[in-house]
């Protein structure tokens, strides 16, 4: 991982603020913040900004979560099913490397997929696939929402996320 | 960093993704011929999708005052059609170009011009995933749908 001035600078303000992170990711804020603070005299910059106030929270960064938490639904899904494994892995392939661009977008580290919320993965996997369906729907809601006033350069990965996210409800017809 | 060509205007967008509608209107002229009972059904409510977009694309441009770029007689089409096959990864592939082309369009416009841009964007995302199930192609979505590889 490159520490650059913006991504040490771009990941400690976000995850220190960002309430609901749990002890290990503000661990590894710290020592992200370390890092920075042993790499201030190669790349001379200020890992800790110079700015008090932190930016507001970025548009997109719900978007990114998602991406996360529905990867992270899809392969507990597979994982327990494993007649629907071929089915969800791409799709949890998916939602992983939009999380991945969307991070490179907002200039965030990827932050680790945090668990599933409602956790325990069902029996039945057809209530998995109506749970999938569920969250899938929902998250393509959101991304048609965001896609609508996001700026222009944003407008095309935000736009081909809703429609991968409306594919994905389509293969799990 | 380096120079780079000026983005398109919405209205060049917009003639851009017309210009594809046309080409897809036609290739499904060819796929329909090679296809039988549901799938041929689904072609043809694909190709009124296509002109429908088209048809509304004429109007806009032309109540815009922009240029309306004109239908050809006859489009290239990637590779021969042959059986059906064939028709059902030509059927694909016509909508992820015609995606493409609407998802170049989201950056150049705003409101309800964008909506417009994403719900073809989806609608023939969403086509494309149809026509694979139908082909048995594995897996039946791309990650990104519409950008260019």
């Amino acid at each position: 991982m490159v520490l650059t001035c913006a991504v040490v600078r771009g990941t400690t303000t976000q995850r220190i603020d960002v309430p609901r992170h749990s002890r290990r990711h503000l661990l590894r804020a710290g020592g992200l913040l370390a890092l920075g603070a042993a790499a201030t005299p190669l790349t001379g910059c200020d890992p800790f900004g110079r700015d008090e106030t932190p930016p507001p929270p970025d548009p997109l960064r719900p978007l990114l979560d998602e991406s996360l938490a529905l990867a992270t639904a899809y392969r507990d899904a597979a994982a327990a099913h494993a007649d629907l494994a071929a089915r969800l892995t791409p799709i949890a392939d998916a939602h992983q490397a939009h999380a991945t661009e969307l991070a490179r977008m907002l200039g965030v580290d990827l932050p680790s997929a945090g668990p599933t919320p409602g956790g325990a993965a069902t029996t039945d996997p057809d209530a998995a696939l109506t749970d999938l369906r569920q969250r899938e729907r929902g998250g393509r809601d959101a991304a048609i929402t965001a896609c609508a006033s996001a700026p222009a350069e944003r407008a095309a990965l935000v736009g081909s996320i809703a429609a991968a996210r409306a594919t994905h409800l389509e293969a799990l017809k | 960093m380096s120079e780079r060509a000026a983005p398109p205007t919405s209205a060049e967008a917009l003639a851009a993704a017309l210009s594809a509608e046309y080409a897809a209107i036609y290739a499904y002229g060819p796929i329909g011929v090679r296809l039988s009972g549901s799938a041929r059904t689904a072609a043809r409510q694909a190709e009124a999708a296509h002109r429908r977009r088209r048809d509304a694309l004429v109007v806009q441009l032309t109540t815009a005052g922009a240029t309306v770029p004109p239908d050809q007689a006859g489009y290239a089409l990637p590779f021969p059609i042959t059986d059906r096959a064939s028709a059902l990864r030509l059927a694909v592939e016509v909508e992820e170009r015609t995606a493409a082309h609407w998802r170049a369009a989201l950056a150049a416009t705003s409101g309800g011009d964008r909506d417009q841009a994403l719900d073809a964007l989806i609608d023939y995302s969403v086509r494309a995933t149809r026509w694979r199930r139908t082909a048995k192609i594995s897996p039946l979505t791309v990650p990104f749908p519409g950008r260019p590889t």
